[in-house]
């Protein structure tokens, strides 16, 4: 005879095999474990057999036996993959346990059997990709407590700087319908009017900001509005009284009325303007249209002058994105971001062309031609 | 709503309805042994607690069900949807407390209670051995956070995103029990740091205790603690050992609450 024995020796698969094997009564009492596991433990056969299977459990063990495995045996059968600790004399033998149950003809449970695998250092791992997870969660909500501080902080400053800004404006408006200022002092008002005017802007952009980060989005209030024109031509006669030295042109052609937030598609066109007043050629006019197509309504601002460079241009709706290095800039960088914010929550967008004709915004939302 | 929110099934007939309600760890088809062992003269009502089986996952609410209130407060709202003026709440390990919680604030939906397991606080606390302390219940959150018992975290946002597709909530193998990690372990703070102890006196329906033996959850005396404190109550030992007699030997618990509901 030569080469190897073909048969497996099968009771010595059972005692020595590379993993451990424990038989319980249904009762849970421990009716019979291999050697292998009798190794792991450092016990015999007698220390264990007649033993209550939780006498080798810790307590989250034991209450996690009778919690949720026992039950799922019971319900299919057996239960794959538990995490256990065994506990022994010289500590915890961490295993990765599969078990079933052994049912005879009709059904009666006759035994459960568990298979062990020790399994030290994947338990270890595990562990250790849990701290991580739990570390990483609770830096992250750390810093979104941080953040939520910060915009808080924002909201409120900006709230407070409401009150001392409008007395200013009030101020100005009783100079500037007062019959006895001399011409050079007329001017100082007309600019000091308009630099309020941008200032209630910035704090009126700053609060969106803070209340958009804050969790509650730009709050539309989403109506039929007839009146859609008269606001926007509003909006372009204050620019025109608070720039006189521009040459602003517009198109209003809105034949329906549109379902939208006026207020708001008002405070999009005048940051729209406002930019275009600022950083378009001052020698050449700022083109206002909006118009309604068939079922969109688009507004757009047209300046000529230095196009916005195309790495510009991919960020300039984020916040806090001046337009970089085009220099003479105030106001945080928010404009263009609420602007966004407006088109985006109306369910429509904004597109940017910007090359030697000219830089245009437009947004284009969907005109749901109400009734 | 509340019917797929809860999970409700019913089924069976006769007087009076069972409502049967899980306890921590598994879900309703812990009670389909005893449950389909009574139909034949009971209406059935099973459910799943929010947060288990397959309860609406998106209605699950952290701040709600961090004590058991909050559930005690949907069995209320269970048991006024099921119209019947004979309920027998039957509830197992910690859901025996979630009934007494239900009756106390409606005791009008209520005739009868039956706690299987009960135990008013699992924590020992001076004179009172509730079994465990505070120690061990962490090592039971631990085992929680290193076994997810089926569960994939894939799965949780799929089904709390979209409840009106109740494929994506198909079971996985170890399903039974699978439960989100997260709601495993507020449902297990919930149940181990509970301390109903002065609640039981208020209990305003006749109440009857059904204990096993050997029963590491709820020990015997955790149980007679409850007889003794609920006033009008009844106190049964059953043969069967461990704490879910409702699997290991739903016939003798079949019989006893056959026995109690026709007494």
């Amino acid at each position: 005879m030569s080469g190897p024995d073909p048969t497996e020796d099968l009771l010595d698969l059972y005692e020595n095999a590379p993993c451990g094997y424990l038989s319980l009564a249904p009762d849970s009492t421990i009716v019979r474990a291999n050697r292998t596991l009798l190794g792991w433990l450092d016990l015999s056969a007698d220390d264990l057999v007649g033993k209550p299977l939780r006498d080798l459990l810790g307590t989250g063990g034991r209450i996690a036996y009778e919690t949720h495995l026992a039950p799922l045996l019971r319900l299919q059968g057996f239960v794959y993959e538990i995490a256990l600790d065994l506990r022994c004399d010289h500590g915890l033998v961490p295993v990765i346990a599969n078990a079933s149950e052994k049912r005879d003809e009709s059904d009666n449970h006759l035994f459960t059997r568990l298979t062990l695998f020790r399994a030290e250092d994947r338990r270890k791992y595990e562990r250790n990709l849990l701290e991580a997870k739990i570390r990483a969660e609770s830096e992250a909500e750390q810093r979104d407590r941080e953040a939520e501080l910060r915009e808080q902080f924002i909201a409120v400053l900006g709230h407070d700087l409401r009150n001392p800004v409008a007395a200013l404006k009030a101020g100005t408006d009783l100079l500037k319908d007062s019959g006895n200022l001399g011409t050079e002092d007329r001017e100082i008002v007309t600019f000091m009017d308009s630099t309020l005017d941008r200032s209630i802007e910035l704090i009126n952009n700053v609060m969106d900001f803070a209340r958009g980060r804050l969790g509650s989005d730009i709050s539309l209030d989403l109506q039929p509005a007839p009146d859609l024109d008269r606001k926007l031509e509003t909006v372009i006669a204050e620019a025109k009284a608070a720039r006189p030295d521009r040459d602003i042109r517009s198109e209003i052609a809105i034949d329906t009325s549109v379902e939208c937030d006026p207020d708001r598609l008002a405070q999009l066109l005048s940051n729209l303007l406002s930019n275009a007043l600022h950083h378009g050629r001052h020698d050449a006019p700022v083109m206002v249209k909006a118009i309604t197509t068939r079922d969109e309504l688009e507004v757009s601002v047209t300046n000529s002058g230095t196009p916005i460079p195309a790495n510009v241009l991919e960020t300039l709706f984020q916040p806090f994105d001046r337009g970089s290095k085009q220099g003479n800039h105030d106001g945080l960088g928010l404009g263009l971001f609420i602007v966004d914010q407006i088109a985006t929550a109306h369910g429509g967008r904004m597109e940017v062309v910007s090359d030697e004709g000219g830089t245009t915004f437009k947004l284009v939302i969907p005109s749901k031609e109400s009734e | 709503m509340i019917e797929s929110r809860n999970n409700i099934r019913t089924f069976g007939s006769g007087s009076p309805t069972l409502l049967f309600s899980h306890g921590f760890g598994c879900d309703q088809s812990m009670w389909e042994p005893v449950a389909n062992r009574l139909a034949d003269s009971f209406r059935i009502v099973l459910f799943d607690h929010v947060g288990a089986g397959r309860s609406d996952l998106s209605a699950y609410d952290k701040a709600k069900y961090a004590s058991l209130d909050g559930y005690a407060r949907d069995v209320v709202e269970v048991a006024r949807s099921i119209d019947t003026p004979d309920l027998v709440f039957v509830g197992h390990s910690v859901s025996a407390m979630i009934g007494a919680l239900a009756a106390i604030e409606a005791p009008d939906l209520f005739k009868q209670l039956i706690m299987v397991g009960p135990s008013p606080r699992y924590i020992d606390d001076g004179d009172y051995s509730g079994g465990f302390d505070e120690q061990q219940i962490e090592e039971l959150l631990e085992f929680l956070d290193n076994n997810h018992l089926g569960w994939s975290a894939a799965m949780g946002p799929a089904i709390m995103g979209n409840p009106d597709r109740p494929e994506l909530g198909e079971r996985l193998t170890n399903s039974f029990c699978s439960t989100d990690p997260d709601i495993a372990r507020d449902f297990a703070r919930a149940t181990f740091f509970s301390d109903n102890r002065a609640d039981l006196s208020a209990v305003p329906v006749p109440t009857l205790v059904l204990q096993c033996s050997e029963d590491i959850i709820a020990p015997v005396e955790v149980g007679k603690y409850v007889a003794e404190n609920v006033p009008d109550s009844s106190f049964v030992q059953l043969e069967a050992t461990g704490h879910c007699p409702n699997l290991s030997a739903p016939d003798e618990v079949a019989q006893a609450i056959r026995h109690y509901v026709r007494s």
